[in-house]
């Protein structure tokens, strides 16, 4: 395990020095990044004068939805890119998953280390950013607890989506291309989030609730961090679940995983 | 070393669909078709061997180095090499052999040959004293200098076939496959890997199966061939034995001091005749080529003559195409 | 004339070979153009109308946005850049078409199939879920038709354009991922230009973004009558023309280039 981890820190230096090589390129990367944020946001936030709310919530309790769903999509996009369908497929369809195979090393370790995308740097900042602006429009009421427990609240997404990335690249073991379906659960399900859920029909809501349980990942973090009462009369701990909502998808999706490598040991490519 | 008893690998292939519903109807039809790419093989290689794999496009090639490398598990029969079950244990055994797939590379498109090399050193756990020593010999040997600070992306064909070489040995595999290593090579860098190869073999005792379209890397490298073709084994043994079983006819070109009107002779048949040049043919089982040369002499005047040995490319050839293994 | 139609022909059939492809986005443009539906009439809410626009208006104006990314390549289009990096520019050159009518035919060709397999298909199935507008008479179709095409022609000239930055730049693809993005907000395809604040969309009269989506969306949905519309059809024309004119000149330059540097 130690070992396993050596080398991935040794493998995410590969990565790093490849991507900064060409320093003007990954800076334009970045900005290209943290501009397809902005640009979204931006159309969003021009509009609110106009309109003043967004099913009653404040254009800065809608940067801070906001703001934290696409802070830590970010961070999962980067740390899971080896993971992420269309690369996996890719990779699947050349035969580098063998190359994979045919080292002595934990694999799931060996995909997180076959790809980082650096550039997502731009999108985490860019989240950050409006998640920081949330904050000059409305006054949060910060306490330890809350403090405390922001920081799990964005593991939690990281872990889900991360999930949901891990699942798409395991379906590629069966369809080799990744399949466009899975962008409505990871790209979709992050826009979904990024809003208020009470604005949404009460079909996609309750698939978003009980089918995959998005819901608990943002929205309701977000209910108790701006002290909103919840119109959906979830017990209160609705709110506290997100680490553990975004864990057990994280290890569904593993054990997904293992058969996925299974199967593709018993068909190969 | 390997051990490979009764071994089977067929795949179901689902059946395919045309048209534009096709794709949805393929997902949900349970038709499918069981494809035998390797039907039943069996074959032992002994610690230090150098064997030859072939057989042509789709016979079944890959898919035994697939399973014997522990990438694919098979669907019946007895694999074992070095007493392990390559798929059990997958990171225990890869630990212990090197592998080289021609198309693909191991290393790191984007670090220096060496990078590469040091990165793969603490993967495989070489200590360092080994690998320095491994790395100078490989190095002199591969001619690996003047690129080991260049990034992969950026080497030949050659080179990185060499740098990947390297790769695959640093770690002392007990046993090393080659797939196609010399395949989109000039003949001078095909040699060096040949040479190279040998020299691994022969003084390191590492066991090497090899897989090849080339025959002159055969013909070169390996004292043993396993011939394979729709997924059975159809011969074991030595390329000559099988040169002298299939290979055509041999010919004797000749070249006569005084014209003859008839130049026939008995055991063998003219085939060509061009002012003082004639062209015989003739098999090893019915005459040899002394005695026919000592005929001849006896009835005519040699200037000049040559012996012509068939192609073994061109016997291997006739023998997928022609199928004459088979039963 | 005719040479121009035959490539249009084989460029529309080859398109339509890769339609397993444009099938495939259609579940993800028909999600997000439901997301949009639902943020636009949160932000509505007691309103029956804002800024001209009816609650039907913006309904029909998200299923519009999806269903034309496609057709104007919104997202992007690097073809003609690529053709460049790879080298394929040479041959194109030799074609009996001028290089840019060549583009023009391929393009025409990329529309149309997007143009009715995505756009659609996608507005089908939003017509099976929602209430959607449509234009009343036959004359407000023909304009419909009429904006539709001179928004695909504004929006390949400013496509045409960036591309050309390849002739002089290796690295033109970030750039042009930039100048897409760009354009995706100032066209309006992100929020109705109705939308946003006077100041932004005074500036934006003076660029050719709204010409290629905003425009066709407004003459659809009858926010724009009478004179009106035939203003907005010339503004449309003026800038495909302008765009036009000036690629071919950019065109000119860069392929005179290219001859005497020998790429």
């Amino acid at each position: 395990m130690n070992h396993a981890l050596t080398i991935y820190w040794r493998l995410l230096g590969v990565q790093l020095r490849s991507q900064l090589q060409y320093r003007l390129a990954f800076f334009f990367d970045v900005v290209a990044m943290s501009s397809t944020i902005f640009l979204e946001f931006a159309s969003l936030a021009l509009v609110f004068q106009r309109f003043e709310t967004l099913g009653g919530w404040t254009l800065g309790e809608v940067a801070f939805l906001y703001g934290l769903e696409e802070l830590s999509f970010g961070i999962m996009d980067m740390v899971f890119s080896g993971f992420d369908p269309s690369y996996f497929g890719q990779e699947i369809r050349r035969g580098s998953f063998d190359q994979l195979l045919l080292r002595p090393l934990n694999l799931t370790m060996q995909v997180f280390g076959s790809k980082f995308v650096l550039r997502r740097l731009g999108k985490i900042g860019m989240g950050l950013a409006v998640f920081l602006y949330a904050q000059t429009l409305i006054t949060v009421t910060w306490t330890p607890a809350k403090l405390l427990y922001l920081p799990f609240v964005v593991f939690g997404m990281v872990c889900f989506f991360g999930g949901l990335f891990i699942a798409g690249a395991t379906i590629t073991f069966w369809t080799v291309e990744s399949i466009e379906v899975m962008n409505i659960f990871t790209y979709g399900g992050g826009y979904l989030i990024a809003h208020p859920m009470h604005i949404y029909q009460t079909w996609l809501r309750r698939l978003f609730t009980y089918v995959v349980p998005a819901i608990f990942l943002n929205y309701y973090p977000a209910l108790y961090f701006l002290n909103k009462p919840d119109p959906f009369n979830f017990p209160a701990i609705a709110p506290f679940v997100a680490p553990l909502v975004g864990i057990l998808a994280l290890l569904a999706s593993l054990a997904f995983w293992h058969f996925g490598i299974r199967f593709y040991q018993s068909t190969g490519n | 070393m390997i051990t490979v008893q009764n071994l089977q690998k067929h795949f179901k292939l689902n059946k395919q669909y045309r048209g534009a519903w096709g794709s949805v109807r393929t997902l949900f039809s349970r038709e499918y078709e069981v494809v035998k790419a390797v039907d039943d093989i069996s074959f032992e290689v002994a610690r230090g061997e150098l064997v030859g794999y072939l057989g042509p496009n789709g016979a079944g090639k890959s898919t035994t180095i697939k399973m014997l490398t522990g990438l694919l598990v098979p669907s019946g029969g007895e694999l074992a090499v070095n007493g392990r079950l390559p798929w059990r244990d997958r990171q225990a055994y890869v630990a212990r052999i090197g592998a080289v797939f021609g198309q693909r590379t191991t290393l790191w498109w984007d670090l220096p040959v060496i990078e590469s090399l040091e990165l793969l050193q603490h993967i495989y756990h070489v200590p360092n004293g080994r690998f320095r020593q491994n790395l100078a010999d490989f190095e002199t040997m591969l001619e690996l200098k003047p690129f080991l600070n260049t990034p992969v992306r950026s080497l030949s064909l050659g080179q990185r076939m060499r740098a990947d070489l390297c790769a695959a040995l640093l770690h002392d595999p007990d046993l090393l496959f080659l797939d196609e290593p010399t395949i989109g090579l000039d003949v001078v860098a095909k040699e060096r890997i040949r040479q190279f190869i040998r020299h691994v073999n022969r003084e390191r005792g590492t066991t090497v199966l090899l897989t090849t379209h080339d025959l002159s890397d055969v013909q070169k490298l390996c004292d043993r061939v396993l011939i394979i073709d729709r997924g059975k084994l159809l011969y074991d043994g030595s390329l000559d034995a099988l040169q002298t079983r299939f290979g055509g006819r041999r010919e004797l070109v000749v070249d006569l001091a005084e014209p003859y009107s008839d130049v026939s002779v008995a055991g063998a048949t003219v085939v060509a005749r061009e002012n003082g040049r004639v062209t015989y043919q003739f098999t090893r089982e019915e005459i040899g080529a002394s005695e026919l040369i000592g005929r001849l002499s006896q009835r005519f005047r040699i200037q000049d003559l040559a012996v012509r040995e068939p192609d073994i490319e061109a016997t291997v050839r006739r023998i997928y195409e022609e199928r004459l293994l088979e039963n | 004339m005719r040479v121009f139609w035959e490539m249009t022909k084989r460029s529309f059939q080859r398109y339509l070979t890769y339609r397993a492809a444009a099938l495939a986005g259609l579940a993800t443009n028909f999600f997000f153009g439901l997301l949009r539906m639902a943020i636009l009439l949160a932000l509505y809410g007691e309103r029956p109308q804002v800024a001209g626009l009816t609650v039907a208006d913006v309904i029909t104006y998200s299923a519009l946005s999806q269903a034309l990314i496609g057709y104007l390549s919104i997202f992007g289009w690097y073809d003609l850049m690529n053709s460049v990096y790879t080298g394929e520019i040479g041959s194109d050159l030799l074609k009996p078409l001028g290089l840019m009518r060549f583009w023009l035919a391929q393009d025409v060709g990329r529309a149309l199939v997007n143009f009715l397999l995505r756009g659609v298909l996608i507005m089908v199935a939003f017509e099976l879920v929602v209430d959607l507008v449509y234009p009343q008479t036959a004359v407000s179709w023909l304009h419909v038709l009429c904006t539709l095409i001179l928004g695909w022609l504004v929006s390949f000239g400013f496509r045409f354009l960036v591309n050309l930055a390849s002739f002089w730049s290796p690295d033109a693809r970030g750039m042009g991922r930039f100048a897409f993005l760009s354009a995706t907000f100032f066209c309006g395809q992100l929020m109705p230009i109705r939308f946003f604040p006077d100041w932004l969309q005074g500036w934006l009269q003076f660029t050719p973004f709204p010409a290629m989506f905003n425009t066709t969306i407004e003459i659809y949905l009858g926010t724009l009558t009478g004179t009106a519309v035939y203003l907005a059809l010339l503004n449309q024309l003026l800038w495909a023309i302008g765009l036009l004119l000036v690629g071919q000149w950019v065109l000119q330059t860069a392929v005179r280039r290219l001859v005497i540097q020998g790429g």
